[in-house]
């Protein structure tokens, strides 16, 4: 990146906040805190506080062709305005197609991208905007495990040293001898063999890839790992071995997830708390049980419609019209209105915010709130 | 598609009717520098006209090498080692290149995941529709693009006399993918190899991409063999489905026989590692271990050091094809149709 360009999206990004912050419309953050405490008494103090987060990339032409092109600055707002919470041993799920800044959300919330606008709170500490230096101590309870387990380990590196990364960044343990037996310890809690601490990721199939990803990502003993989308490269039956292996090192260690995925099964499955994405927003929140008894929003209704059943052999899913806005040219109003079956103008024109519901889910709908739909 | 067909085809493995498509103890072989790998080892299935058959496994197990076995596009230097293939009772699998050339399309049309790879990203898609007409049918240059025109309508893309003129990057992933359907229907084969053609997209656009096949192909009698790895879309798709493991057909039968009653213990333990909105199950069924590489496939069957039912037959002597129930299974549980329910 040159010089120019990186002074440029410094000046972008000023401005990008200024323009997040005049725009938004959706849950102030005195909003969240108002909820956070209607909803306090129910679930345990929340580990994880996302408040109003935004994360506005500059995909604009380079300066250059800008001026002699008279092209305009485009900003893309992957996430825009998201708030949510965890609570402490439990499970969110995000859903989402492809493009509606599920991954942009967990990425900020470990760090890896900061924050346009808003805060993320881990034990009440603001964790958004620490430097790498200082965040360094917060980090090692955050860890995060990628989707493609192809990708995502050091092919030159032996297990030994993937797994032992994060315990020596982080100063855990000292002495080779000490950190080799805990390495091993971890491969076997993943259900690998003590030996395989000398092999290297090829020698290794996906599944088995995806469990080094997640030693790794326990190596660090965190409390919370974001996990963006952990079994979509893999097949079914792998898929089981890693969900259920997921699944009981967060009973045995009482861990936190905040879970990507776009399978609605998947989600199903693994998930406390649901919260369905379109466009950067979250359009519905609410407990498992309520959202897929209970589809509230027309996108979530959608997207339920659009799992194959595997019961019903031969009756066929109701396909959805429409496909995703470009996200760099958002409609205005509810993003969602030029698909959905409910619009009308108040939809076209005003954003709708997150409302509670009696039964604790949230949805941003002005059909529901005018009990259109 | 039809359910004449279905009913027809209760044996699982062949149908009364006369078959379009007759695989017959198709081998693949990949020779290398350690010898010999065997991908496909002696796989046979029909599809008869109009019938969608699925065909299910995980990667590696040899669905899409069948399929492109079968369209003469086998990356060299694997070869068909043994076996034939039969359209309409004609032997394909020896065809010269350019007597393929001119099956493939015709004959057999072929839609690939990738929508962004399965077009020339240099012609609009106007041009690569009406070359693939005017190639295989006999129409003019005004006739071919009005053809094109009206394929592109009948995939459901809006605006089609202005679209055709645009290049495949104007197309978002679910337009493209239509755009491809658009082209292996062009001149109206009688079967489709569909491989996995709804993997790169979302569910919300798969539906669509689905249903669209779905009436295209019932509208024009075509029968297609879809591969794929998702057991919700053959569900809803097929009529027969063909689940395969290690380059071998492990079960083969009507698709609610092989959902709700798999015989193969492999089918059993796929269909349980399925998580579904609606169970609530603590855990999923697994099958512990991976399934074997092609260099290392174990003696028996290739499933037994993964089966919970294996025992000494298993270990020593390969099953082939065997009715159980409605369904052909690979497995000695059906010896004599001993009925032992492998359960889950």
């Amino acid at each position: 990146m040159s010089l120019i360009d990186r002074f440029g999206e410094q000046l972008d990004r000023g401005r990008a906040e200024t323009t997040a912050t005049a725009t938004a419309t959706t849950t102030s953050p005195a909003q969240a805190q108002a909820q956070a405490q209607a909803s306090a008494p129910a679930t345990p103090a929340p580990l994880v506080v996302v408040e109003d987060i935004a994360k506005v990339f500059d995909v604009s032409a380079p300066w250059l062709n800008r001026v002699l092109e008279g092209k305009p600055r485009s900003l893309l707002r992957a996430v825009d305005g998201v708030s949510f919470e965890i609570p402490q041993g439990q499970t969110l799920a995000l859903v989402g197609e492809s493009g509606c800044g599920k991954s942009t959300v967990a990425r900020m919330l470990v760090g890896l991208y900061p924050t346009s606008r808003g805060r993320v709170l881990y034990k009440g500490t603001d964790i958004s905007q620490l430097s790498t230096g200082s965040g360094r101590a917060m980090r090692s309870q955050l860890q995060m495990i990628f989707q493609d387990p192809y990708a995502s380990l050091n092919p030159r590196w032996k297990v030994l040293d993937i797994i032992a990364e994060p315990i020596r960044v982080h100063r855990l343990i000292q002495g080779q001898a000490a950190i080799t037996e805990r390495v091993e310890a971890l491969l076997g809690q993943v259900g690998l063999a003590a030996a395989d601490a000398q092999k290297y990721p090829h020698q290794f199939s996906g599944g088995q890839r995806q469990r080094l990803s997640i030693a790794r990502a326990l190596a660090s003993q965190p409390q919370f790992l974001v996990c963006d989308e952990p079994t979509s490269a893999l097949d079914v039956s792998v898929q089981a071995q890693v969900l259920n292996l997921m699944r009981e090192i967060q009973q045995r260690e009482s861990l936190t997830y905040l879970f990507i995925s776009h399978n609605l099964a998947v989600v199903h499955h693994v998930s406390d708390h649901v919260g369905v994405m379109y466009l950067g927003r979250i359009v519905e929140l609410a407990p498992k049980r309520t959202l897929f008894a209970m589809p509230r929003h027309p996108y979530t209704r959608m997207l339920l419609d659009a799992i194959p059943d595997m019961q019903m052999t031969g009756k066929s899913r109701t396909p959805v019209a429409g496909e995703v806005p470009n996200p760099l040219n958002p409609p205005p109003g509810c993003t969602f209105h030029p698909r959905c079956p409910h619009a009308n103008d108040r939809c076209k024109s005003e954003r709708p915010v997150l409302m509670r519901l009696a039964d604790g889910a949230q949805v941003a709908c002005h059909a529901i709130e005018e009990g259109r739909a | 598609m039809t359910t004449g067909v279905t009913s027809a085809s209760s044996k699982g493995l062949t149908t009364d009717i006369a078959p379009l498509l007759e695989v017959r103890n198709l081998v693949v072989e990949f020779p290398t520098r350690r010898g010999t790998l065997r991908a496909l080892d002696d796989v046979s299935f029909t599809i008869a006209p109009g019938e969608v058959l699925g065909v299910v496994g995980e990667s590696g197990a040899g669905k899409s090498l069948t399929g492109a076995s079968i369209i003469g596009l086998l990356e060299p230097p694997g070869r068909i080692a043994g076996g034939q293939i039969l359209l309409n009772g004609q032997r394909i699998d020896h065809l010269d290149a350019h007597r393929m050339r001119r099956i493939r399309g015709k004959e057999i049309g072929a839609i690939f995941q990738d929508p962004l790879t399965s077009l020339n990203p240099l012609y609009t898609v106007g041009r690569q529709l009406t070359e693939t007409i005017q190639t295989h049918l006999d129409l003019s240059a005004s006739q071919a693009r009005t053809r094109a025109i009206e394929l592109l309508a009948s995939t459901g893309i809006p605006a089609p006399q202005a679209r055709i003129d645009h290049y495949p990057h104007q197309f978002s992933g679910g337009m493209r993918q239509r755009v491809v359907i658009a082209l292996a229907l062009a001149a109206q084969p009688k079967l489709i190899v569909a491989d996995e053609p709804t993997t790169a997209l979302d569910v919300s656009i798969q539906a669509q991409i689905i249903a669209l096949l779905k009436t295209l192909c019932r509208e024009q009698g075509t029968a297609v063999m879809l591969v794929t790895h998702d057991m919700g879309v053959i569900a809803e798709t097929a009529d027969r489905v063909a689940v395969m493991y290690a380059g071998r057909v492990a079960e083969i039968g009507p698709v609610a026989e092989v959902i709700h009653r798999p015989r193969h213990p492999y089918t059993v333990g796929l269909m349980g590692s399925i998580p579904a909105v609606g169970a609530n199950k603590e855990r999923l069924a697994q099958i512990d271990g991976a399934m074997p590489r092609l260099g290392a496939i174990p003696a028996g069957c290739a499933f037994n050091p993964r089966c919970p039912m294996a025992f000494d037959e298993c270990r020593s002597q390969r099953p082939n094809l065997m009715q159980a129930g409605a369904s052909m299974a690979a497995c000695w549980l059906h010896e004599d149709n001993l009925s032992q329910e492998p359960s889950a």
